[in-house]
């Protein structure tokens, strides 16, 4: 469903992506980790056009995406959360919901009532129907984390880039957050994430790459990457 | 409870704004002719203020831009004066504003925070003086007289545009562009994201705010009858709209329209009272307000309903009683 071929991308003369290749398949979830530095999240904005791509070529659903703009590539079906929330602060839930789903759906003429109960529908499945009128900063870290996700999936996405969505939870807030990516998984949403917090990497994904100095340097099943010797040198300090 | 407060707010604006423009077409017959006169300024301050608010109020983009636009349609009434009928030339001047903010906007909306307020700044600046460089050499005088219209027709055309300045902004704010813009203003980044074309709608929203300024210039133009690139691109026609947008409040549509009244009026009393010490009193109170009123005017109306309402309940729970008793 992904292709990133040879992506690289400097600051000046820091290489923060060099040559950096991986795929992701159709209804995987995929990890992305690697220590602070290792050009994670800049790979996560290259993709969604963030930030251009200087070399190589990234593919979506057959297509070519390496240059589009972040709303373009959204509109193609790939969406995305930030490693810090990036909510409507001065809006409610609902109006950050709603927001997304009226501009993520441009082929659609939505009707007020029509758009009212998609919205309460996508809010209830992610079990925020509670939290629907409150304003973003009256929202637990959790919520924010959790509308977020509910925001990009209001766009009609069919692949999630998520960025340390689960940083900062307690372990119930954990366990939820697991079981609401098990339940995506199961919906046939494919995702690539990035995370820190290994017991939600282990448990969740299919598949994990590593990454280090802008460029994968492993990848497999989390049992194969728990027990290779490269990441164990250079990810957990072994 | 935010949406049935906005839904309220919406059917209150549309009982108050037919009012509102009523009143205003009936002025001329119930007030005197200086008093027309000082309405005809307040008008075009709030032409200019609610403009600026259509696209800068939810954004945050602080665009000091609409002395370009505002002179821009001067000179459009100044060059075509006399050829054709003055509310042709109306349409030109907002034209004309919407075409030169077009190509500020793509110059200029790329960019974020302070670089954005000094390029627009700087284009002001920079069409001015080319204009003025252009009358030097090529017209032989800075300065142009304007063929003048009556009170009454330069009135009339002030508040028609007044009245499509407030419906335009009024749909643009409860639209679907209205909640992007506000997206955008809280989290540009985000915005782009769920699938909003961020300079597209930015671009476009500035430059149809510019069609009132662009109109209310070419207006204008004949009620001074003389002008020169002092007058058409003075500053204080970019900053003023700001102070007054942010003294009354943006957060609601009657926030620009109330700081404007007040400051036109303050200005004008300052002017006719203490002319010497105009500038400096004006600079004084603006300073007082903004620190004493971070919100604008729109948060001491809000306080003053809210009183006024929680007293008008405690008044009906007083009148239930006595017919009880």
């Amino acid at each position: 469903m992904l292709e990133v071929r040879g992506v690289s991308h400097s600051f000046g003369g820091l290489k923060a992506v060099d040559r950096a290749e991986f795929t992701v398949g159709r209804g995987e979830v995929v990890g992305l980790i690697g220590p602070n530095g290792a050009g994670k999240t800049t790979v996560f904005n290259l993709i969604s056009g963030a930030i251009k791509v200087q070399e190589g070529t990234i593919r979506f659903k057959d297509e070519d995406i390496t240059g589009l703009r972040p709303d373009q590539v959204c509109l193609r079906g790939l969406a995305r959360t930030f490693q810090s929330t990036k909510l409507f602060a001065g809006m409610t839930a609902f109006e950050n919901v709603r927001l997304a789903l009226m501009y993520g759906n441009p082929e659609r003429s939505f009707r007020h009532k029509e758009v009212e109960r998609e919205v309460n529908q996508l809010m209830a499945s992610m079990g925020l129907l509670a939290d629907r009128n409150k304003p973003v900063r009256d929202l637990s870290l959790a919520s924010r984390r959790r509308l977020e996700i509910t925001r990009a999936l209001a766009t009609n996405a069919e692949m999630l880039l998520l960025d340390e969505s689960m940083a900062g939870l307690t372990p119930l807030e954990l366990t939820q957050s697991m079981q609401l990516i098990g339940r995506l998984r199961e919906k046939g949403m494919t995702i690539l994430m990035i995370e820190h917090v290994m017991q939600a990497i282990m448990g969740v994904c299919d598949r994990i790459i590593v990454f280090h100095f802008g460029r994968s340097i492993a990848e497999g099943t989390p049992e194969e990457i728990a027990a290779d010797p490269t990441v164990r040198t250079v990810y957990l300090g072994e | 409870m935010l949406i049935s407060t906005l839904l309220s707010e919406q059917k209150a604006a549309l009982v108050v704004m037919p009012l509102g423009i009523i009143l205003l077409a009936i002025a001329p017959a119930l007030i005197s002719d200086s008093a027309q006169i000082t309405l005809i300024t307040v008008l075009m301050y709030a032409i200019l203020t609610l403009s600026w608010t259509m696209f800068s109020g939810p954004t945050g983009y602080v665009s000091l831009a609409t002395a370009a636009l505002f002179g821009v349609g001067i000179y459009v009434a100044a060059l075509l004066r006399g050829t054709m009928p003055i509310e042709v030339i109306v349409l030109i001047g907002g034209l004309t504003g919407f075409v030169f903010a077009l190509a500020i906007g793509i110059l200029t909306l790329r960019l974020r925070g302070v670089y954005f307020i000094l390029f627009t700044f700087g284009i002001t600046a920079l069409i001015r003086n080319v204009v003025q460089w252009w009358e030097t050499h090529f017209g032989g005088t800075v300065g142009r007289h304007v063929l003048g219209a009556s009170n009454e027709a330069v009135y009339l055309l002030v508040t028609i545009l007044f009245a499509a300045t407030l419906v335009v902004t009024f749909l643009v704010k409860h639209s679907r562009v209205g909640m992007a813009l506000q997206a955008i203003g809280e989290n540009q980044d985000a915005a782009a994201h769920i699938g909003i074309h961020v300079t597209r709608i930015k671009v476009l929203t500035f430059a149809a705010s510019a069609v009132f300024v662009g109109a209310t210039g070419a207006v204008m133009a004949t009620r001074w009858r003389y002008i020169d690139p002092s007058i058409a691109f003075n500053p204080l026609l970019s900053f003023l709209p700001v102070v007054m947008a942010i003294f009354g409040g943006t957060s609601k549509l009657y926030g620009p329209i109330l700081g404007t009244v007040v400051l036109v009026v303050l200005q004008d009393f300052l002017i006719t009272e203490h002319p010497y010490l105009y500038l400096l009193l004006f600079g004084l109170t603006l300073v007082v307000i903004v620190v004493w009123l971070p919100g604008g005017l729109v948060v001491l109306a809000q306080k003053w309903f809210l009183k006024a309402r929680i007293q008008w309940a405690k008044l009906q729970m007083q009148v239930r009683r006595v017919r009880r008793r």
